[in-house]
């Protein structure tokens, strides 16, 4: 259906024609059948009999074409699949590509699985400096955007069906007109990019039409970090943490591991390290925030500030480095601030400070005088030409895009991926300004509410669909090759900018190539294939450029924060700036630290709330100035006081069925002013909103689930995470069965877990797991395989918080096994607990039987068996499950046993060591989960498993779970008087887990 | 025992009050048999009959949501897998035991005051475990696959999963419920041959005359008969036993605190005996008032029935208690969680409720006063009714709800279609039980008869 509507779409002259007959004397006509038929209609065109013949035949395909998705076809180009797979398509295996997936205008480079060219899930490219190997959920979920039923599929102007070839019309129609006054009038709005081939293509724009415009616009912008980089070196420069070379790093609000750009090679420089037991090379890091983030879940200390404090905290460090910067207003945790100084001047080149985004330019400079000071510039931190380009500040460039709109100087206004009539600062009221806009265009992948406002409405590529190119945050660029031909009739947003550049002829293709044609040296045609196949493109990362500081950078101390009440405005950790609020698996998959799925809050810590008289799931009036919204409330250990985090994204009123209304907006109380941070107020109202938490009990109870210690302790008592399990009989009536061949086991490092949530949407992704909705969701019914639960341990204020990763354990005496009334879940030869869903008739047993509560049960029919667009993301080698029927982590098990198959028709014995991956384990960032053979000593699992941080997860019930995890140690500072974890959960074992903090029920 | 040898019990002497003094041979088989032969439909019955039969079709309609829609309707999640299906389920079995018990175990115990009250208990127990034997299969994500669970030759080449305690569970309730119906069918023979012998009318005189089977009354039916119940009860009495037994398997086999527990099998029977004669009573005293048959069943019975349930009634509280000590003994903090979670939390209140329907409210039987008071026993059945409903429900939901992960800990909401299940096997009991009170004798009129020499010899003690 999709392929009919893609290629009748282009067929525009006749728009009404009586039959197939007529319709096949138009020229598009005759030029499309010739291509896709070429002996057929040259045999039609010479004789009546066969034209008619030709006809019936193209009725029964375009009727054929409806029925299913075997109108999925390889793009006409050449694109490269990756090392390993076979080089053409064989039916039944999967051929991976390397592209990649952009947000913020930074590119991630993916490895896309694709059965028969259906792309159906993502891992990240080990030899991507952005990826290494991970890949965040955001990204990872960018596979389902391609079948996304509620796509926008068709071209509409003023809300009716149209054409490309009328929009290329009316579009040189507006070039023609505004070529006397050089483009004057016609105005651009694109987000923040990196893409040489967009560049080059406004370049061409610029000279053909000077007085065009082109304004960027991003909720979530950089440009403090470049501004920093300006005052203190004079020039616009990419701020670039080397976390490899870090021995210390204090994160100051930065959120490096999460939403700041480049956050999985943050994560997998400082975590990986965490995978050996080499503790100087560990780099202890210190965090800052207001808000828990997935690094203040790694974090060695963790410090709650407010937004606006941080500024003068970072000044109390840099005096107390013997910096002479003014003495800092706020008061500061003095402690705190002299401990982290001398770890940070004991570091030296080693010594990193992240600065978040949102902090002032004031504080950006001041840690690169730091650095310089420490000599960790060019070292440890890098700076280089910026990636996004050209530098501008998104606020005041749509802050001037709008005084142009309300001044009537724009005529036309194309607006590429970008929805501002939702994401742009409340006081700006773009809406209203837009409305002047004589021709307004929108490009976008849905029709949002942006469309919904404009004359044109193009629907744009999805990112596995189209030709491109984009940088890393190092500055390698990734050519972006599509996997499959666009499955409707959708547009790039590069083939509409080259409308204006006058590069009409060609496709995206060509427009691509000849970017690096100009670019490369040497045999372009090799480069070129080996850049496809690689998923970079070689020497293109940008070269250090260190130049000196200015030392008026002391002199500057960072404006104050807000008094009273600080209202932060943080992007969504799944939904971004609300670009990603279609995609259902993000907005179910629950946030890493709240666990809340489906919905935003106002986040405040427990002592707020309760200054305030808030309860979690109060709805309160969110007060900013002259402007309202109303949120509830989530009460969240570990928050500073007088804060109120919200989550941008959510609340969109035109996502689709999905998206819309899912939430609350809280750009409706941002201004362009203060779009960070600002002064708020809450007013309780008298009602509730129900709230889907996966995970409402966050104490451990003293059951030693996430056990921890310091390094020191570690090594003076090697055996602590045992300590509990001494008197324990391990006493069986049965002979341990013995595993001749494979047995396979994993282990997960809690050292290296801080609950990105990576691992979950992967194995969604990779296991066919449904989306289940809200409702569901608050009754307790999500489905996900592998869960990553939270716990604080010490004060309610101030906890330490832990996060563990859950699968299915794969018992060796597994409770589930025996208490299954029709032998649908047993035990397999290599040791895997396996689930027969043919054979399960549902009595739930299992489920309750089971210990860890892993299990999952279809209590209603949650798959999409109708949705034919929804079967192209499906893995062919994962049953889609039923009703009735329960599932759960199977360890991969169709890629262990396409790895059996495979050794077997190699003639090998043994399955080599550690060549499966699971799909949790192949996105993880941190690579804190190993799998493999148990009976392999030379396999990363089997070695992890005998070292004494291993500890099986209630292993004094006896089920001798495969999967086990290694304690979590603290790389602490004995400076820092904090009582190590492992005693305070002990201390805190609170009866029924009813803390005065304790979330919702 | 038995018509040819009516007083020679071996020296035994059969207790007062058994039966009525002013009741002969005749006025028995009159006051009892004329109730299915009357020709008159009864207001009052007939509207209980269509309160029920409206209650069924609730249970038709919760079925039918619940198979199209899935399990899902109900208020169930991970990690409350089993909610009112189960407790229900366990509810009804538990009332069921009283029939087998009275009739097979005071059988063989040659408690003759049983007489009275054993066919309407044995009826009550099949109807009850048939409301029960629903849950089961209804509560599975694909009941239309629940026969899978029965061992039988397939093509798939698959035996069920024998160590299974759901698996024990098909045998044990099945086998109950089928020698819970022959036993009671064999036992109505005679009667049906006396109504069959009384009827007016032709469709009657052919109905019960093709139900009793050709009996006539002679020397050697009758020893038939009496080997053929001597045979039943002999099958029946270790049922009586094992179906609580198993069924408390269910839980007791489970690793999860609050289920993994020793004392279930003799604390779940005695609550199925407990609850069983708290129903009987329930039942029997409205039946007895309304149809005047207070000289057959008499304060005797009552006071009898009473007494048992103030026997296992103990054995239920001694239940509870082992549960709390040995959570506390074994020194296990999952167990002693388990207890204070009970005891204090978010569903403490459905915990104390359990003890004082339980434990407290049965010692008002101590005292005569209760146990003779009609009203004031009625209404206390109907408290231990409750209270064992709740005690099913505290030990599945909140076992369940709170286990070892506090992160999976979550609550458990019944709906609408949970209650709606639940009342309508309400529906499903009662009208089979006005059915049967209308249709059958509800009390074995040969049997009583037996009894009436024996009580005039005694007469005039009365």
């Amino acid at each position: 259906m999709s392929e009919n509507n893609a290629d009748t779409g282009a067929l525009e002259a006749p728009t009404h024609w009586t039959s197939l007959e007529e319709l096949a004397r138009t020229p598009e006509f005759e030029a499309f059948a010739s291509a896709e038929f070429p002996t057929a209609w040259e045999e039609a065109r010479h004789s009546e009999a066969g034209r008619r013949d030709f006809l019936k035949l193209m009725g029964a395909s375009l009727g054929l074409a409806g029925l299913s998705n075997a109108c999925v076809r390889q793009p006409d180009e050449k694109i490269v699949p990756y090392v390993k797979m076979p080089e053409e398509l064989v039916p039944g295996k999967p051929l991976e590509f390397a592209s990649a997936v952009e947000r913020g205008g930074y590119g991630t480079g993916v490895l896309v699985e694709t059965h028969t060219y259906r792309p159906t899930h993502l891992r990240g490219n080990p030899e991507h400096p952005d990826s290494r190997g991970g890949l965040h959920p955001q990204a990872q979920a960018g596979v389902l955007d391609v079948w996304d039923p509620d796509r926008s599929r068709q071209i509409r102007r003023r809300g009716n069906v149209s054409t490309w070839d009328s929009f290329v019309r009316e579009m040189n129609e507006v070039i023609a007109n505004l070529s006397e006054q050089n483009g004057a009038g016609l105005r651009f709005l694109t987000g923040q990019t990196s893409s040489p081939t967009l560049l080059r293509t406004f370049e061409a724009i610029r000279q053909r039409m000077p007085e065009a415009r082109w304004h960027i616009w991003e909720p979530v912008s950089r440009h403090h970090m470049y501004e920093g980089a300006r005052r203190a070196f004079g020039r616009y420069l990419e701020v670039r943490y080397r976390l490899d070379r870090a021995s210390v790093v204090f994160d100051l609000d930065a959120d490096f591991m999460g939403a700041m750009p480049g956050a999985i090679r943050h994560q997998a420089e400082v975590l990986r390290t965490r995978n050996n037991q080499d503790f100087d090379r560990w780099c202890r890091l210190y965090v800052a925030e207001p808000t828990p983030t997935v690094g203040g879940s790694a974090a060695d200390h963790r410090l709650r500030i407010r937004s606006g404090e941080a500024g003068a905290l970072l000044a109390a460090v840099a005096r107390a480095l013997g910096l002479e910067v003014p003495r800092p207003k706020a008061s500061v945790d003095g402690a705190f601030a002299t401990a982290v100084a001398r770890d940070l001047a004991a570091a030296g080149r080693g010594a990193v400070v992240v600065v978040g985004d949102a902090q002032p330019p004031e504080v950006h400079a001041l840690a690169h005088a730091i650095h310089a000071h420490l000599g960790a510039a060019g070292h440890a931190v890098v700076t280089t030409e910026p990636v996004l380009a050209p530098v501008v500040d998104p606020m005041q460039s749509l802050r001037d895009l709008v005084s142009a709109m309300n001044a009537g100087e724009v005529e036309t206004l194309i607006m590429l991926d970008r929805n501002p009539v939702y994401d742009a600062p409340a006081d700006l009221e773009f809406g209203k300004a837009l409305s002047k806009v004589p021709n307004r265009v929108h490009v976008g992948a849905h029709t949002d509410e942006t469309a919904d406002v404009s004359h044109w409405h193009i629907p744009s590529h999805s990112a596995f669909e189209m030709w491109g190119d984009v940088r890393s945050t190092d500055g390698t660029a990734t050519i972006m090759q599509p996997t499959l031909r666009p499955l409707h009739d959708t547009h790039s947003p590069l083939a509409v900018l080259s409308i204006f550049s006058g590069e009409n002829e060609g496709t995206d293709y060509d427009r691509v190539r000849k970017t690096w044609k100009e670019r490369l040296k040497g045999d372009f045609e090799k480069t070129w294939r080996r850049a496809l196949h690689d998923g970079t493109v070689p020497d293109t990362a940008f070269r250090v450029r260190q130049p000196k500081l200015d030392p008026k950078v002391l002199k500057g101390a960072p404006p104050p924060g807000p008094d009273g009440l600080e209202v932060r405005f943080v992007p969504d950790p799944n939904l971004w700036d609300g670009r990603f609020a279609t995609n259902p698996w993000l907005l179910e998959l629950p946030q890493p630290i709240t666990k809340l799925s489906w919905d935003n809050a106002v986040l405040v810590s427990p002592s707020t709330a309760e200054k305030q008289g808030l309860e979690a799931t109060d709805v309160v009036e969110l007060r900013v100035e002259d402007r309202m919204v109303e949120a509830p409330i989530w009460v969240l250990p570990g928050m500073a006081d007088d804060v109120a985090t919200v989550h941008l994204g959510w609340g969109r009123r035109s996502a689709g069925p999905v998206g819309s209304g899912q939430g609350f907006d809280a750009y409706a109380v941002r201004s362009s002013q203060r779009p960070w941070n600002t002064a708020g107020k809450l007013k309780k109202t008298d009602r509730k909103k129900r709230l889907a938490c996966t995970q409402d009990h966050f104490r451990m109870m003293d059951r030693g689930l996430i056990r921890a210690a310091t390094t020191d302790h570690y090594a003076s008592h090697p055996q602590f995470a045992h300590a509990r399990e001494a008197h324990l009989p391990k006493l069986t009536l049965w002979k341990p069965w013995s595993y001749e061949g494979h047995k396979w086991g994993m282990t997960i490092n809690l050292s290296a877990c801080n609950g990105c949530n990576a691992c979950v949407a992967a194995c969604q992704s990779e296991n066919n797991i449904p989306v289940v909705g809200k409702e569901q969701v608050a009754k307790g019914r999500e489905m996900h395989w592998i869960r990553v639960d939270r716990y604080y341990s010490g004060p309610v204020e101030d906890p330490v918080l832990t996060h563990q990763p859950v699968t299915c354990m794969m018992c060796e005496n597994a409770p589930c096994e025996t208490v299954c009334p029709v032998n649908a879940t047993v035990h397999g030869p290599e040791g895997l607990n396996q689930m027969v869903y043919n054979r399960c008739v549902g009595t739930r047993y299992c489920s309750n039987n089971c210990p860890y509560k892993v299990r999952r049960f279809n209590f209603h029919l949650y798959a999409d068996w109708y949705e034919e667009s929804l079967k192209g993301q499906r893995n062919p080698d994962v049953t889609v499950r039923g009703r009735g029927v329960m599932e759960k982590c199977t360890y991969c098990v169709q890629r262990i046993n396409r790895a059996t198959i495979q050794a077997r028709v190699e003639g090998k014995k043994r399955i080599e060591t550690d060549s499966i991956q699971t799909a949790c384990q192949e996105a993880c960032p941190s690579r804190a989960i190993s799998f493999g053979d148990l009976n392999d000593p030379d396999a990363d699992v089997a070695r992890k498993q005998k070292t004494p941080l291993s500890y099986a997860l209630l292993g004094e019930l006896n089920t001798r779970p495969r999967t086990t995890y290694l304690a979590r140690l603290f790389h602490r500072n004995d400076e820092l008087p904090v009582p190590t974890p492992a005693r305070q959960t002990e201390s805190h074992g609170d009866a029924a887990g009813k803390g005065g903090t304790h979330g919702s029920h | 025992m038995g018509p040819t040898e009516p007083a020679s019990t071996g020296g035994y002497v059969a207790p007062a009050r058994v039966v009525g003094s002013s009741e002969s041979l005749e006025s028995v088989t009159t006051k009892i048999g004329d109730i299915p032969l009357s020709p008159r439909l009864d207001k009052l019955w007939l509207l209980g009959l269509l309160g029920a039969f409206g209650l069924l079709q609730l249970l038709f309609l919760s079925i039918a949501w619940l198979v199209t829609q899935g399990t899902g309707v109900w208020g169930l999640n991970i990690p409350v897998g089993w909610g009112f299906a189960i407790v229900n389920f366990v509810w009804w079995i538990g009332i069921g035991h009283a029939g087998t018990l009275i009739s097979a175990i005071l059988l063989l115990l040659k408690q003759e005051w049983r007489m009275a009250i054993a066919r309407f208990s044995e009826a009550m127990t099949i109807f009850a475990v048939a409301c029960a034997g629903l849950f089961p299969i209804l509560h599975t994500g694909r009941p239309w696959l629940a026969y899978w669970l029965l061992p039988y030759p397939n093509t798939m080449g698959m035996w069920p999963q024998f160590r299974s305690p759901l698996m024990w569970d098909v045998f044990a309730v099945s086998t109950y419920a089928t020698i819970s119906v022959v036993f009671w069918y064999v036992g109505l023979i005679p009667d049906l041959a006396t109504l069959r012998d009384r009827a007016k009318n032709r469709g009657a005189q052919w109905l019960y005359g093709l139900l009793s089977l050709g009996w006539r009354g002679s020397g050697r039916h009758w020893h038939r008969y009496e080997v053929a119940s001597l045979v039943l009860a002999g099958l029946a009495t270790p049922l009586v036993v094992s179906v609580h037994t198993i069924v408390s398997f269910d839980f007791a086999m489970s690793v999860i605190p609050g289920w993994h527990t020793t004392v279930f099998p003799p604390y779940f029977v005695a609550g199925a005996v407990y609850s069983g004669f708290a129903m009987v009573l329930t039942l029997i005293l409205p039946f007895r008032w309304y149809y005047g048959l207070e000289n057959i069943i008499t304060e005797r019975h009552v006071q009898n029935c009473a007494k048992v349930m103030l026997a296992t009634g103990l054995i239920v509280a001694y239940g509870y208690g082992m549960e709390v000590f040995i959570a506390w003994y074994s020194g296990v903090q999952f167990e002693w969680f388990m207890v204070t979670n009970r005891m204090g939390g978010p569903y403490a209140e459905y915990y104390w409720a359990l003890i004082l329907c339980n434990v407290i409210t049965p010692q008002f039987l101590w005292s005569r006063y209760f146990r003779t008071n009609v009203w004031a026993l009625w209404m206390l059945t109907i408290v231990v009714n409750i209270g064992m409903w709740l005690e099913r429900f505290v030990i599945v939901v909140t076992s369940l709800h709170r286990d070892f992960l506090p992160s999976s800990w979550d609550m458990y909401q019944p709906t609408f279609w949970d209650w709606g299940m639940y009342l309508g096997t309400f529906g499903l009991f009662f009208t089979l039980l006005f059915l049967f009170i209308r249709v059958l004798p509800a009390i074995a009129m040969f049997e009583i008869r037996m009894l009436v020499p024996d009580n005039a010899a005694k007469g005039p003690k009365e």
